[in-house]
């Protein structure tokens, strides 16, 4: 019993120790749904990005060259293209190592919007895409080396003439009341 | 003790060590040497590269930046100031630019901020001798070649001026050579 006891604290603490050392990270994403489009079709294709509180990183579109912007950097297999990335507006703000500047960035949350086309030559069956979210984070005194963060989603294709699978009805959130 | 405790309970310290022990050891300690270094001279030397250790006797700050560093910029006039105010009393900046910008670019960065101290360029074994999470970092070096303070971010301009004394009057002759805290 003694036993068990100190060996389950003893797990624990290992993976409290392990999960401070992740929670380094400035952004993560989350998990991406898998895609699936039929041949000849498109379809959408949201990542979602959360920045860390009391951090920012620049938005796509930063206000000087020497910025460096948030991009997604995606990686297809040759059956399919990744088009119109669509990434939201960078929010205009002033940070206390510089009051009298805006920065154009992004904090929170942030989803990058993209389609998904199959090629023309595409073959109908499952694919991997990888991509990498690229970024750059500062907090409010110091800012921190250029980053890419690895991410990957399925794709389907299907053919021409299948159907697409139902979408699954969307769930209303908890904090919304009729 | 039960063997199988004491095992786990040897694994859990080693590994804990093992997370830990690289955090806090890799820093270099204040009032310890200041790691060396030869690093290419991108301007204001007349050498190609500058060493660190070429500069004992004077007061040196070792400023990490990169283009890409808002609160550096901030802190850049300030410096060309400081280096203007305390330069003939022994006291040097070394810009080390940690980049992956162009050459080019960061001496047209250089050039735009006015800086009038040397601009070398970093990698990554300067990474490892002078590990940072952020930027800007701030190595203040004293006359004798000991970090007196070292500062991670931006802080204000007198802040700065304080540590720029201290490495000053600290390692010379007649200054005091005490560790600093």
């Amino acid at each position: 019993m003694k036993t068990k006891l100190l060996i389950s604290l003893a797990v624990t603490l290992v993976l409290s120790v392990a999960a401070g050392a992740q929670t380094r990270d400035k952004v993560t994403a989350d998990p991406i749904s898998p895609v699936t489009v039929r041949m000849g079709s498109r379809a959408p294709l949201e990542i979602r990005l959360h920045v860390q509180p009391g951090f920012h990183i620049n938005s796509s579109q930063p206000l000087t060259p020497e910025l460096i912007p948030t991009q997604v950097l995606f990686t297809p297999p040759e059956d399919l293209v990744i088009a119109k990335v669509q990434y939201p507006a960078g929010v205009l703000m002033s940070f206390p190592f510089d009051p009298n500047n805006k920065l154009s960035v992004y904090s929170g949350a942030v989803v990058v919007k993209a389609t998904v086309l199959p090629t023309p030559k595409a073959a109908a069956g499952r694919y991997t895409v990888h991509a990498e979210v690229k970024y750059q984070a500062c907090d409010n005194n110091s800012c921190y080396p250029p980053k890419r963060m690895p991410i990957a989603f399925d794709v389907k294709i299907l053919s021409a003439g299948s159907r697409l699978p139902k979408a699954k009805p969307t769930r209303t959130s908890p904090h919304i009341h009729n | 003790m039960n063997k199988s405790v004491t095992v786990v309970l040897a694994v859990v310290v080693g590994i804990t060590a093992l997370l830990f022990g690289g955090k806090f050891l890799s820093h270099p300690k204040e009032a310890g040497l200041a790691p060396d270094f030869n690093l290419p001279v991108l301007e204001g030397s007349q050498s190609k590269t500058l060493q660190l250790s070429s500069l004992k006797g004077k007061a040196v700050l070792v400023n990490f930046w990169a283009t890409w560093c808002e609160p550096c910029k901030i802190e850049m006039p300030w410096l060309v100031e400081l280096q203007k105010k305390y330069g003939d009393q022994g006291f040097v900046i070394l810009g080390v630019a940690q980049d992956d910008a162009t050459d080019q670019e960061i001496l047209a960065f250089a050039h735009k901020m006015k800086l009038n101290y040397p601009i070398l360029r970093g990698d990554n074994h300067m990474s490892d001798l002078y590990p940072s999470q952020g930027l800007p970092l701030s190595v203040y070096v004293d006359r004798s070649g000991k970090v007196v303070k070292r500062i991670v971010g931006l802080v204000s301009e007198s802040d700065m001026e304080d540590a720029i004394k201290k490495s000053l009057e600290q390692g010379s002759p007649g200054g005091n050579t005490a560790s600093a805290k």
